[in-house]
């Protein structure tokens, strides 16, 4: 059985998926993160409202999302973040 | 105020040291989780930081206070206006250091309830008055309530243990059962003396695990 994943971790899939492509369409997120289209909705809520990314919309009118300073310093420091969030039971 | 005069003779000097010891774990714990909470905005890890620092700041207070009576101490001035200063320095280390550790630990146990229910926060936090009101037994009150809240606090963090079992999380679980211990003893003991030296000890245990844990998150 697969192990649940925790929040930050989910986190850092979405981030890590958008930050591979430069330029993200949620079709590509979903597949890459493994989540449902209602969790993804809500993560990429969450995630703008943090400022970690931003959303554009393409000339077909699509959404596109990309990474922002505070996202690509989370992935950054993923290790540190989750080993102190763990220890603490933050998550 | 008979409790006033709680280290021995011959630990008067340790104590300080340790309580700064104390002061610079906590502060540095602090810290990095106010640097996670920037980058994280998670509402939790920001109320750990502000908890960390309130701890801080009561080992700061008794450290500062405790300093400022001993160099009170060893002044030549008259004896009766010695007593009086040193006193006045104890008192009012005594009052902050019961201040932040209890406002502390408050954020910490709300931290640990999870909750976005602010009444909660604002009740642990008039509860922290609690010792204030009943000034002849603040000590006893003092150990009482840090006592419970440190009780709750660690059922959280064996919790957390039991859920995620690694050794950073058996860190932080066992450096709150220390400072359990180091708290709730002093209910019980006759000999407030050598429990204060006990306390100190076990507090050093405890912090030298959440300083384990520092550096383990660090590392990775």
């Amino acid at each position: 059985m697969m192990r649940k994943r925790e929040r930050s971790e989910i986190i850092h899939d979405v981030l890590s998926a958008i930050n591979a492509k430069g330029e993200a369409k949620p079709t590509h997120i979903l597949y890459k993160s493994n989540l449902s289209t209602k969790m993804l909705n809500e993560y990429l809520g969450i995630l703008i409202g943090k400022g970690f990314i931003s959303e554009k919309t393409d000339k077909k009118g699509k959404k596109l999302y990309r990474l922002e300073e505070q996202g690509f310093n989370y992935l950054k420091d993923f290790s540190v973040i989750k080993s102190f969030m763990e220890s603490y039971g933050l998550e | 105020m008979a409790l006033i005069y709680l280290s021995p003779q011959w630990f008067v000097g340790y104590d300080i040291l340790l309580e700064g010891i104390f002061a610079v774990i906590t502060a540095a714990v602090a810290f990095l989780a106010w640097q996670i909470y920037r980058k994280t905005r998670e509402r939790q890890v920001g109320l750990l930081s502000g908890a960390f620092l309130l701890i801080a700041l009561s080992y700061i207070a008794q450290t500062v206070f405790n300093g400022f009576m001993i160099i009170e101490a060893t002044e030549n001035i008259p004896l009766l206006q010695k007593a009086a200063e040193i006193m006045f320095f104890k008192t009012l280390g005594m009052y902050l250091q019961i201040l932040f550790m209890l406002l502390g630990l408050a954020v910490l146990f709300f931290m640990t309830c999870k909750s976005h229910n602010k009444r909660l926060l604002w009740f642990l936090l008039a509860i922290t008055l609690l010792p204030f009101i009943f000034i002849p037994n603040i000590l006893t009150i003092f150990y009482l309530l840090t006592t419970i809240y440190l009780g709750f606090i660690l059922w959280y963090f064996i919790d957390n243990y039991r859920q995620n079992r690694q050794w950073k999380t058996l860190l932080i679980a066992l450096a709150f059962l220390f400072l359990f211990i180091a708290k709730a003893h002093f209910l019980i003991a006759v000999n407030h003396q050598f429990f204060y030296v006990l306390g100190h000890i076990l507090e050093l245990v405890a912090y030298c695990l959440i300083l384990a844990n520092f550096l383990l998150v660090l590392r990775k």
